[in-house]
């Protein structure tokens, strides 16, 4: 039946070629303008960190200015002071910890012709890639006394080393970062989280950072870090000793805590940590701190941003209108082919088979809008990635699932739009067309 | 006007496909009034002087390779075999403005002050920088070159002297003379003339809400990198920057150089409302014309169905006019009923995404004329098929009665 029902929808189709096209158009161009504004979102709100989003914590500490809090809805800054993370990376509780922040250089080899170019590097403690589940395809991380001295050791990320050792184990090799010769402890796999969750201050979407560098190099390689560097206090700060030693705050901080008393435990240490920095006259605002799960940093930091979500309810009325319009035009096309389905309610057809004949013709149309709206979608998209010029490279794409959801976006809309039509159509009273024929 | 019963009883039988339109016309206005409000504002935006030469502009910064690097020798050198470049009106050593890196402090009118500083960005410059960003002096005068000063990055030295933006000095001084005053770094003592004033510059974040407020500072200081700002004579900026690139590389192969056009910079920063402008526009296009669309096939439908109707009235006298008249007429019920309630719609679509996403109002105004565009638009989505139901001929009416 449902096959004889397809042929009829597909003849009745071609019968009326041009308002047929009307609706798929108008199905295609809604579903193409909502899905390229729901990819959007749905690709920008991903976590990938959602497999331990149930023990990873971004930290935050209320250190700001006693007159007025940090302009942000957490209303604390959203990285800590170096000395704070200095004293907290000693703590025993955390399963893993990781301290961090940007920086980048030039990096070039000795024994090779290569241009030297500018990497973004990030400059961390060891944790960073056991903490964030980061696979290493040669070699691992450097030893943990490079947290608190200076050991000049380096860990390329693929596209690094594809660039630098076309991507042989470059492990042992030595590579110049910012003039110094560093040795190459690790390569990494391809790991380009989108949002970058682990680092939401420079570019939500894009690339990760390049190179990896010990985070006790800071005193020996004078690093003043990229990225965001805030302060509220005015020090005078004559040395670089002084600058880490300042209130200005530039270091991110992550902990795995896997169970709910080590939660606990570490809740009273950073509790009873600000209290002793009090008594030394730091953290003059009210004892606050912040541990955020990945999920709910990715929501603090708004990574999907106020014209990003405008443009989703937008868009979802954009095919609230087009759903309007195919209602129309399929009630026109349906009540045209009246006497039609008189004919057959005549010949013994039920309503019940009138009303879903029509229903499966409106969910053809959806099908074929589906389709034309994959593609109005791909263009959407590339016409995003080209405008925000680079910017939306790794979120402006669709995946499979998408790619359903397109399609049956298309069809529940064809199908809600042809429930009233098909229903309609399906009360003809037969004698009316028996006797005009 | 005698025809307005018999549309109304016409339109009363097809009330759920004029609902139709109706609602339609109604939810296209709500989008399309606020999309356009929103368009007008990211314009204006984009729109805003910026108050340097930014089509003539090119920037460029060096990161030197090896480690020990007399970097501020380099600069020295790199200026003086810049500014004798053929098509280069001039050079200074700065972060460029637009390009969206840099910094901001908080400035005081009193010394010793803890809280109500106003922010501003602040650029560190030499006394090339009016003329290399061509800048407007307003008042006053340009820093000399004796008062430039080279410190190492963690120097505490600050400058006796300073030039600001004219936005500034109004937000700083309301209302008084600010030449010659002085202002105070954070919450410190040390007095900083301002001798100089200038029109306008729109700062490192042109989307911040400081953008326009920004301070000179007479210092070049010791940082990992050095930015250049060089400003080309009209219409040689792309030749200027790939003799840069080349030059710099030439004068000292053991460096990153790196050359780009403000243009292009200011392009990236303005990339989120140039996309929003495009995709809003497009949807105000699309959607217009969907709904065209379905007024056409509506109106085709309605009068194909009475098209022994229209046969019966022209047998009975009814004239050509008559006919589109009452078709036009029709239509113009159901979009003006359409429309009534979407400037409705509008505003209360506008509160949601003004009070939710901190977007602009939507003035009455702005409505109305896309309420006027709408309705103009549906009027002549209905002509065509208006005008043909008139050329139906009186004998249809006798056909297969």
């Amino acid at each position: 039946m449902f096959g004889y029902y397809i042929s009829l929808a597909l003849r009745s189709l071609r019968g009326t070629p041009i308002l047929s096209a009307l609706m798929v158009a108008a199905i295609a161009v809604g579903v193409g303008a909502s899905m390229t504004t729901l990819t959007l979102n749905y690709m920008m709100s991903r976590n990938a960190l959602a497999d331990k989003d149930d023990v990873l914590y971004a930290l935050q500490l209320d250190s700001w200015d006693p007159h007025e809090a940090r302009n942000n809805p957490s209303e604390m800054p959203w990285q800590i002071t170096y000395k704070d993370a200095t004293s907290l990376l000693r703590s025993d509780i955390p399963t893993h910890q990781v301290a961090m922040h940007r920086w980048g250089g030039p990096v070039n080899r000795d024994d090779s012709e290569m241009r030297p170019y500018t990497a973004e590097a990030r400059v961390t403690s060891r944790d960073f890639f056991t903490l964030f589940d980061v696979p290493f395809t040669y070699g691992g991380t450097w030893s943990s006394e490079a947290d608190n001295n200076p050991v000049y050791q380096i860990v390329l990320s693929q596209e690094t080393n594809e660039k630098l050792f076309n991507g042989e184990n470059s492990v042992g090799r030595t590579v110049n970062f910012n003039g110094t010769p560093f040795r190459v402890v690790g390569v990494i796999e391809h790991w380009q989280p989108s949002p970058k969750v682990h680092d939401l201050n420079n570019g939500d979407f894009l690339e990760s950072a390049e190179v990896f560098i010990p985070f006790g190099l800071h005193r020996s390689l004078e690093i003043y870090p990229w990225g965001n560097t805030n302060g509220w206090l005015t020090e005078d700060i004559d040395s670089y000793e002084g600058y880490l030693g300042s209130e200005y705050v530039w270091v991110q901080y992550w902990v795995q805590l896997d169970s709910k008393e080590q939660l606990e435990r570490y809740r009273d240490y950073l509790t009873g940590f600000i209290r002793e920095q009090k008594q030394q006259g730091r953290f003059p605002r009210p004892l606050k701190f912040g541990l955020s799960k990945p999920s709910e940093w990715l929501v603090l930091n708004e990574v999907v941003d106020d014209d990003a979500r405008m443009l989703n309810w937008l868009s979802l009325s954009f095919l609230l209108v087009c759903l309007v319009n195919a209602v129309a035009l399929l009630l026109a096309k349906f009540l045209r082919k009246a006497p039609e389905a008189g004919v057959r309610r005549a010949l013994g057809a039920s309503r019940k088979a009138v009303f879903s004949q029509h229903l499966v013709e409106s969910g053809c149309i959806g099908l074929a809008g589906g389709l034309a709206g994959i593609l109005l979608t791909m263009a959407g998209l590339t016409l995003i990635r080209h405008l925000a010029m680079g910017y939306m490279d790794r979120v402006a794409s669709m995946d499979w699932l998408m790619m359903l959801s397109a399609i049956g976006l298309a069809i529940l809309s064809s199908l809600l739009a042809g429930l009233y039509p098909a229903w309609r159509i399906s009360r003809t009273n037969p004698s009316i067309y028996l006797k005009t024929q | 006007m005698l025809e307005l019963r018999p549309i109304l009883s016409a339109l009363w039988r097809h009330k759920i496909s004029a609902l139709l339109i109706a609602v339609q016309l109604g939810l296209t206005l709500a989008i399309v009034g606020n999309a356009t409000v929103v368009i007008q504002e990211r314009m204006d935006t984009i729109a805003r002087p910026t108050g340097v030469a930014v089509e003539d502009i090119v920037t460029a910064n060096f990161m030197p390779i090896p480690k020990d690097y007399d970097r501020m020798e380099a600069f020295r050198l790199d200026l003086d075999m810049m500014r004798q470049l053929p098509g280069v009106v001039a050079a200074t050593v700065s972060r460029a403005p637009l390009a969206g890196g840099g910094s901001s402090a908080g400035f005081h009118t009193k010394p010793n002050q803890e809280i109500g500083a106003t922010n501003s960005a602040t650029f560190r410059v030499d006394e090339h920088f009016i003329d290399a960003l061509g800048m407007r002096l307003v008042a006053g005068r340009n820093f000399t070159a004796n008062e430039i000063r080279e410190i190492g990055r963690e120097s505490t030295w600050q400058p006796d002297t300073t030039v600001i933006t004219q936005q500034l000095a109004d937000k700083l001084f309301a209302g008084g003379e600010a030449l010659g005053k002085s202002i105070y770094y954070g919450g410190g003592d040390h007095p900083m003339e301002i001798v100089g004033i200038v029109e306008r510059n729109l700062g490192p974040w042109p989307n911040s809400p400081i953008a326009g407020n920004s301070i000179f500072l007479p210092m070049i200081m010791d940082t990992q990198w050095f930015d250049y700002i060089i400003r080309a004579e009209p219409g040689q900026r792309d030749a200027v920057a790939k003799l840069l690139q080349e030059k710099l590389a030439e004068r000292d192969p053991r460096r990153v150089v790196d050359v780009k056009t403000l243009e292009e910079q200011l392009n990236r920063s303005y990339a989120g409302d140039n996309t929003m402008i495009t995709v809003l526009s497009g949807v105000v296009g699309l959607l217009t014309f969907i709904v065209a669309l379905g007024i056409v096939g509506l109106t085709v439908f309605w009068i194909t169905q009475r098209q022994k109707q229209i046969g019966v009235r022209r047998a009975l006298g009814a004239t050509r006019t008559a006919i589109s008249r009452y078709f036009l007429l029709e239509n113009l019920l159901i979009a003006a009923s359409g429309i009534a309630i979407g400037v409705a719609a509008a505003q209360i679509f506008n509160h949601f995404l003004a009070s939710e996403f901190d977007q602009p109002a939507l003035p009455l105004s702005t409505t109305l004329t896309c309420a006027l565009i709408l309705l103009g638009v549906s009027l002549a989505a209905a002509l065509v098929p208006a005008l043909r139901a008139a050329n139906i001929s009186p004998a249809t009416a006798t056909r297969s009665v």
